[in-house]
């Protein structure tokens, strides 16, 4: 399918939080109560619109786990997006926030907009984090604010699809170097004037078996 | 990511010097208009659509991809693309599990099959053998089954051979065979290059490791490990091409010689007495050099970097028909060889924890084994049995290829240059066929008594 710009996500945080289930509820629109471990990185795709565009978003789901953590480390790069998550009704997920920030920071382009996102926003009873804290962290740190529920879907889309604006205001403004790759941003195929297709494609559509997403 | 490809274009090391498809294998004009008889893909088992194929082989960031369904007795497998010596990744892998039938006793014997292939010089030869090889294996394995069946059955005649040379025989005539077939294919198809080949077989509580080049098998257990292949490189295989030198001369034309020297001769050293060895000699001596002796010797350099004339570094393997020396109209096919050590593991071990772990010579360029029975058990210690496997490969891969560093350096973590190299890594445990054939023997013998 055609598009105009494809955004790359990455969605990062202390395991458990839910990312996986916040990536499933985003493309599939599902929830999966029980979710294997994520092992270094998984991908998911979904396209949006914004400004009556067509916008890819390519989403890197990577593994919360410490014994990953050197190998997904080395993802942020080419990121145009981040979600960082953590889960409210777990607080140490909450103060790993700043080594996850630092990471991301050190090891991203510095025009990466980052998300950040309280998860598991049904469990009220359960909270251990309130919102007045995110808020405050997300607005010392410069970072856009959400709570989220991967469960019952509530702030899932605008998640996913705030970050979106952000990244496509600054290319409005000039801030991202479109035509650098590395920024995580790909002008699409038809905007494009080099589409590298696979060795071996039949014809030069590079479209055999299926196609993206 | 293209930038990136260009830069370590030329600093990587490849299996074949001058790399990239073309630049020392000869085609003639009309077999540029052939189509590959396999597309460019990852291993079926990854499930990837087209847009993570091309994720997948980001040069720049290197992901390192595994399986999102779960492999036989959640075996792992984990892979990551070369830091941009080529676009695509020229490793490729393979499962597939298949039965003997036999339909009279209505009883089967089932085998699993795990296969690496490293390519070199396009990716042609390893998406032959990744699609093709395991049929190969499977008619070879039928051809000999009434035999394979007499044996396990213990109605052994006297020209009835033990299986393990049945199957050993099986996978040797499928390596000539897959070979044969990839020449006969180069009138019809593209596929360029060569490939490694690196073959598992589980099958009736044994292990059979089939190898032909530098990609590796070992078993590790409890940080222990032991090695069920040998690598075969110009340096290991000096003595085979020796011998083939030795009663072929022609094999090397007039552009090398089949004599070492201890090191490499300039003009200079014309009428010089220096040390050598011949084809025909174990030993050294003593010899006077003369215009002849400043030819390339047929084998050079050491370990990594050790060429057969001058060009490759691997020495067994498939494909390669039409690869010449560099700069040269000497042919290097006749001095390859597709046969391979089959080595036999008798699963006897009563430890859960035993793996098999096999990898392209990217991983076992840095990481030597010791380092890998480390890694491994660190993760069998860490994850659920559904997980551990994955991780140990997902490990495997990540320490290999390290992190970049500077935007141009990838390095270990003690700071030492990591693998540019594409890296493939499977880690199967070994138990569960311990289990499936103790399984199968009792179903055997509970089916005689019922009889």
């Amino acid at each position: 399918m055609s598009y105009a710009y494809l955004f790359k996500y990455i969605i990062i945080g202390d395991t458990g939080v839910g990312k996986s289930c916040l990536l499933l509820q985003f493309t599939d629109k599902r929830f999966q109560p029980v979710h294997d471990l994520t092992i270094g990185v998984e991908f998911g795709a979904r396209m949006i619109t914004i400004d009556s565009k067509q916008i890819k978003l390519q989403i890197w789901d990577t593994a919360g786990q410490e014994a990953f953590r050197s190998i997904t480390r080395s993802y942020y790069r080419g990121a145009a997006g981040a979600l960082l998550v953590y889960d409210i009704t777990r607080r140490e997920t909450f103060n790993h926030l700043t080594t996850w920030l630092d990471d991301a920071r050190q090891h991203s382009n510095s025009n990466m907009v980052i998300m950040l996102i309280g998860n598991k926003s049904d469990l009220e009873s359960r909270r251990e984090v309130k919102k007045e804290e995110g808020e405050a962290f997300a607005r010392e740190h410069g970072l856009v604010f959400m709570e989220t529920s991967a469960k019952t879907a509530a702030n899932v889309e605008e998640a996913f699809i705030n970050t979106a604006k952000e990244i496509y205001e600054k290319i409005q403004e000039g801030v991202f170097d479109i035509n650098n790759e590395a920024n995580g941003i790909k002008i699409g195929p038809q905007h494009s004037p080099t589409n590298p297709s696979l060795p071996g494609a039949t014809g030069s559509s590079g479209s055999q078996g299926g196609g993206c997403c | 990511m293209d930038s990136m490809y260009a830069r370590f274009k030329n600093v990587v090391v490849g299996a074949v010097v001058g790399h990239e498809v073309g630049s020392n294998h000869d085609y003639s004009s009309k077999n540029q208009k052939l189509e590959p008889k396999f597309p460019y893909s990852r291993p079926h088992f990854l499930n990837l659509d087209n847009e993570e194929i091309h994720i997948s082989a980001d040069h720049r960031l290197r992901p390192i991809i595994h399986p999102s369904k779960p492999l036989p007795y959640h075996a792992g497998y984990a892979e990551c693309i070369n830091a941009g010596k080529s676009r695509w990744n020229e490793d490729q892998a393979v499962y597939r599990q298949g039965v003997l039938t036999k339909p009279e006793v209505q009883f089967s014997i089932p085998y699993t099959y795990y296969g690496i292939f490293d390519g070199h010089a396009g990716v042609g030869a390893a998406l032959c053998a990744a699609n093709q090889l395991h049929h190969i294996i499977h008619e070879k394995l039928v051809d000999s089954q009434d035999d394979i069946w007499a044996d396990f059955n213990g109605k052994r005649s006297v020209i009835c051979k033990q299986i393990d040379l049945l199957v050993i025989g099986a996978l040797e005539s499928a390596f000539k065979e897959m070979d044969q077939l990839i020449a006969e294919d180069r009138t019809k198809y593209l596929a360029p290059g060569g490939c490694t080949a690196c073959v598992a077989l589980f099958i009736l509580g044994k292990l059979y490791v089939s190898n032909a080049g530098d990609s590796r098998a070992i078993l590790c257990n409890n940080n222990n490990f032991q090695p069920l292949s040998m690598d075969f490189t110009p340096e290991s295989e000096r003595d085979r091409i020796r011998r083939l030198v030795e009663n072929q001369p022609s094999l090397i034309g007039d552009e090398f010689t089949s004599k070492e020297f201890l090191q490499p001769l300039k003009t200079v050293d014309l009428g010089k007495t220096v040390m050598f060895r011949d084809a025909h000699m174990k030993g050294w001596a003593y010899k006077t050099v003369e215009q002849e002796d400043l030819k390339s010797p047929v084998i050079v350099g050491h370990g990594k970097r050790s060429r057969l004339m001058g060009t490759i570094g691997v020495t067994r393997g498939f494909g390669d028909h039409d690869l010449y020396a560099i700069y040269t109209k000497v042919q290097i096919k006749p001095l390859l060889s597709c046969r391979p050590e089959v080595q036999v593991y008798k699963i006897n071990s009563t430890d859960k924890n035993e793996v098999l772990v096999m990898g392209t010579d990217g991983l076992w360029d840095v990481v030597c084994c010791s380092k890998a029975a480390e890694i491994v058990q660190k993760s069998i210690t860490s994850f659920s049995e559904k997980e551990r496997y994955i991780c140990a490969a997902t490990c495997l891969v990540g320490f290999a290829r390290g992190s970049l560093v500077n935007d141009h350096n990838w390095q270990l973590k003690n700071g030492k240059q990591a693998s540019c190299d594409d890296i493939s890594v499977l880690v199967i445990p070994t138990f569960p066929y311990k289990l499936e054939y103790e399984e199968l023997c009792k179903k055997y013998n509970q089916k005689l008594s019922d009889s």
